[in-house]
């Protein structure tokens, strides 16, 4: 299997080297075939690099200790869950993993759009068949997973070896939610491939119009909702297991994830000004070309050990591929940007300031003000030593001062963006819009206040969280309001309605509630409080309204049906309110019987209001008892409601509408009725495919 | 007036300063261990983990225990917190602090996302300068002929524009 999986991954290197010459030469001379040709090898390209992937599976499923990647990463015991975990859990796995989920993607698009854009679908191809190309070298030449284990024979001679077992898997990625946690991120950061190979495409062949935006307005979504899943599941994934009370640390890996995020967010809003009004083509191009550079940095940076990272779980010398490929993309971008700039014209100009225009070009400035913030803060170390030659941190203390105001720069727009009229926005319009929600969001802030909120940013945060979310309910309401008139439905039906008749203006209401709630779940921060202390069984502590009892405290036998491959260490903790029993909670330390490395789980007793996070810390050296540390951590559950609510949105923007949006066409002869000047649209309108 | 009440005062007097002295040692156990917390919050665990001091709890980890205990025995000496952070640097080097001073060339750190802003400002008013003159312009020059061509143009931006985004 082994060989079989190699073999694959060979020939889809050449395949991948046969669509890129097809593709240049069908774009070339125009021919039907030769299209056809390259874009037949390209989809040939991804069932190679499926067989290829699967065989790496295949072998990690049938303990296959002979392979040098499955005995660094898997062991017997592994239970086959986390088997799936082991495969993208070193360098080469994960690498080859990259390939595998961008080509799911390449194959969609070469599928759905087979025959159709003739224009624009061969430099699509070749320039999607290009980054494939740059990761199968990397898969077949230079980290391949597919090396077997050898040994010097009895003449000397080299001969495959065979281990007993494996040295079994990181006990930090043994964790049900790391299985699911890198294919979300790494579909978001190779799903920015396809706008990218879009906005590189129509920029080569000067494919004329919006269409290109048209096209990657779903696949851009689509990759942003992933985005979006994978950074909250990483910070899930650092709350529940790294066991140090907190969600973000801003560590490389997590602002590496968060960069494309913020440029895709960017995106996402200016794509609207060229749709709408041809306006900020030059702009949206880079912003796509700059995310997806992004997303090839980010793994850059955290892959060759430019920075280290405790999520970083992949390195190896293969900085110079990473750093060379960077460079050729800039390269072919900018030098794509400045022989074909003239194409990228505006339409039409800015009518007001107080405009959803104005309002897009703010957002785009503060989102790309925090990515470089956030760059600059991650990249700062390195900058120092270079220059100084000497080291210096830049932590969580940094980012936290920095990003507060320009995240709150940023909510409120979010409040403010999406009430605003194209064009131009009427101090009456204005009036109405805002007038109530700010109203609300002041009065609440009050309140807040007077019952003893002393945080500034807190205060502001409280503040722009109502008048968003009173904004968006005040939205939702004037929409259900017409139609419930009109049609007689009960409110909230209505509401069901004018979602479902324009998906993407509500789903991206729903989207901005979501980050709301996150926000709202980022302040409880300001009020986290934790107590560590030896706690022998019986022992009791006091954390805010709850107190903890020590029941017991025992270590699990080796091997159990529940451990099948560690022993712990675990205390029985039982959390107490008004002298009631409301949980249990089983705070352990691992310890892995195949590499000897040692890990916390922890325990949380969430809800709304707060979680119960409790760390079972060790053994005190001094009384020998078991160290608890226990945090209480206000509203984090809501950062977790928030993403739900986040991808409910994406997945709402991505269905299509119900009913054709109206628009005002040309009357194409004199109006009948009389009244209305324009007929309304009888055809499906919704031109974005 | 009773004997017994200057000797109840006493007593209460002197259970008053006992309660108050045995409670002054706790009062500054509590501000010590908050102003460690606060400072640690400064500090960066030196083993590598890239964590705030206060935030490592990586298991046996050789740096963050040592350090806290300095930290606290610094405290608990009455030095001041410049005093314990320049102490920190000069043991550990500038690696320690948690983020960099804003002086020299550090201070860059802390200036970039400023000046990225005001040079995003900067290219956001000139596009709008530009913008704002091509309408003026456009307003000066006398009014065309309306072809065919461009009507049906106009009525597809006016499709576009009315297009409920």
């Amino acid at each position: 299997m082994d060989l079989f999986g190699s073999f694959a991954l060979l020939l889809a290197f050449l395949c991948a080297i046969y669509a890129i010459v097809a593709g240049i030469l069908a774009i070339r001379t125009r021919k039907p075939l030769l299209m056809k040709s390259a874009r037949q090898a390209g989809m040939a390209v991804c069932v190679l690099v499926w067989i290829g992937f699967a065989s790496l599976i295949y072998l990690f499923f049938t303990d296959s200790y002979w392979m040098a990647y499955v005995v660094e990463h898997s062991n017997r015991a592994l239970p086959t869950f986390f088997k799936v975990a082991a495969v993208w859990s070193g360098q080469q796995g994960s690498l080859l993993f990259w390939s595998f989920i961008l080509s799911i993607y390449v194959f969609s698009v070469l599928f759905v759009y087979r025959g159709k854009h003739p224009e624009l679908m061969p430099y699509v191809g070749v320039v999607l068949a290009s980054i494939q190309l740059f990761f199968l070298t990397l898969n077949n030449f230079i980290v391949s997973p597919f090396q077997v284990l050898a040994s010097p024979g009895a003449n000397g001679a080299p001969q495959m070896a065979v281990m007993p077992d494996g040295n079994g898997l990181n006990p930090l990625l043994q964790y049900k939610e790391m299985v699911a946690h890198p294919p979300m991120l790494y579909s978001g950061y190779t799903g920015f491939a396809i706008p990218f190979a879009f906005a590189l495409a129509a920029l080569l062949g000067r494919y004329p119009g919006e269409k290109w935006i048209h096209l990657t307005r779903r696949w851009t979504m689509i990759a942003w909702g992933f985005q979006s899943i994978g950074v909250l599941m990483g910070a899930h994934w650092a709350y529940a297991v790294l066991g140090w009370g907190g969600y973000w640390g801003w560590d490389p890996v997590e602002n590496a994830s968060l960069m494309p995020w913020l440029t895709g967010t960017a995106f996402l809003h200016s794509v609207m000004m060229q749709e709408k009004r041809g306006m900020m083509k030059v702009w949206n191009v880079w912003l796509v070309f700059l995310t997806f550079w992004l997303t090839i940095f980010g793994t850059t940076i955290t892959r060759t050990g430019l920075v280290s990272s405790v999520h970083a779980f992949a390195q190896s010398n293969i900085g110079p591929w990473f750093f060379g490929f960077l460079g050729v993309i800039f390269v072919v971008c900018l030098v794509a940007y400045l022989k074909n700039r003239d194409y990228l014209h505006s339409e039409n100009q800015l009518d007001s300031m107080i405009s959803r225009e104005s309002s897009f070009l703010f957002n785009n400035l503060i989102l790309l003000v925090a990515c470089v913030a956030v760059l600059s803060g991650t990249m700062f170390p390195v900058l120092s030593e270079w220059v100084r030659g000497t080291k210096i941190s830049v932590g969580p203390p940094f980012f936290n001062a920095v990003n507060i105001p320009i995240a709150l720069l940023l909510l409120f727009l979010t409040g403010v963006g999406p009430l605003l009229a194209w064009r131009k926005t009427s101090t009456e319009s204005l009036k109405r819009n805002f007038g109530w929600p700010l109203l609300g969001g002041v009065v609440v802030t009050i309140v807040a206040i007077a019952l003893g909120l002393r945080e500034f940013y807190v205060s502001v945060c409280l503040l722009l969280s109502v008048f968003v979310v009173l904004t968006i309910g005040s939205e939702f309401y004037r929409g259900a309001r017409v139609i419930a008139a009109r049609t007689g439905a009960n409110l909230l039906s209505a509401a069901g309605q004018l979602t479902m008749r324009n998906t993407r203006r509500y789903g991206g209401y729903v989207v901005h509630f979501g980050i709301v709630l996150v926000f709202i779940g980022i302040c409880g921060q300001a009020f986290n409080r934790d107590k560590q202390m030896d706690m022998a069984p019986g022992a009791s502590m006091q954390l805010g309204p709850y107190t903890l009892v020590c029941q017991t405290f025992d270590s699990t036998p080796y091997p159990n049906a529940d451990a099948p491959n560690y022993t712990a260490e675990r205390a029985t903790i039982e959390v107490d309110r008004d002298g009631k029993q409301e949980m249990m909670l089983y705070p352990e330390r691992r310890l892995y019987a195949s590499n000897q490395e040692s890990g916390t789980m922890v325990a949380i007793y969430s809800t709304l209001k707060e979680d119960v996070y409790v760390v079972y810390a060790g053994r005190s050296p001094d009384s020998g008892q078991p160290v608890i540390h226990a945090y209480l951590n206000p509203l984090v559950k809501w950062i977790w409601l928030g993403g739900v609510f986040v991808i409910l949105g994406t997945v709402l923007a991505l269905l299509p509408n119900s009913q054709p949006v109206l628009v005002m066409r040309g009357a194409t002869q004199p109006a009948t009725t009389g009244a209305q000047p324009a007929v309304a649209s009888t055809k499906g309108y919704d031109r974005r495919e | 007036m009773n004997k017994t009440t200057p000797r109840r005062a006493y007593l209460a007097a002197l259970i008053g300063i006992a309660l108050l002295a045995a409670a002054i040692p706790l009062v500054v156990r509590a501000q010590q261990t908050d102003r460690a917390k606060r400072l640690g919050g400064k500090l960066m665990c030196m083993c590598g983990c890239g964590q705030v001091l206060t935030q490592c709890n990586h298991i046996n980890c050789p740096m963050s225990g040592p350090e806290m205990k300095e930290l606290d025995a610094r405290i608990g000496s009455g030095d001041s917190d410049d005093l314990i952070m320049q102490a920190f640097v000069q043991e550990y080097g500038e690696a320690v602090l948690a983020s960099p001073p804003a002086k020299g060339f550090n201070a860059l750190a802390w200036y970039l996302p400023g000046i990225a802003f005001a040079i995003g400002l900067g290219i956001v008013t000139l596009a709008i300068r530009q913008w704002r003159s091509r309408q003026v312009l456009r307003a000066a020059t006398p009014p065309a002929p309306i072809s065919d061509e461009m009507l049906e143009r106009a009525r597809r931006l006016a499709d576009r524009e009315t297009d409920d985004l």
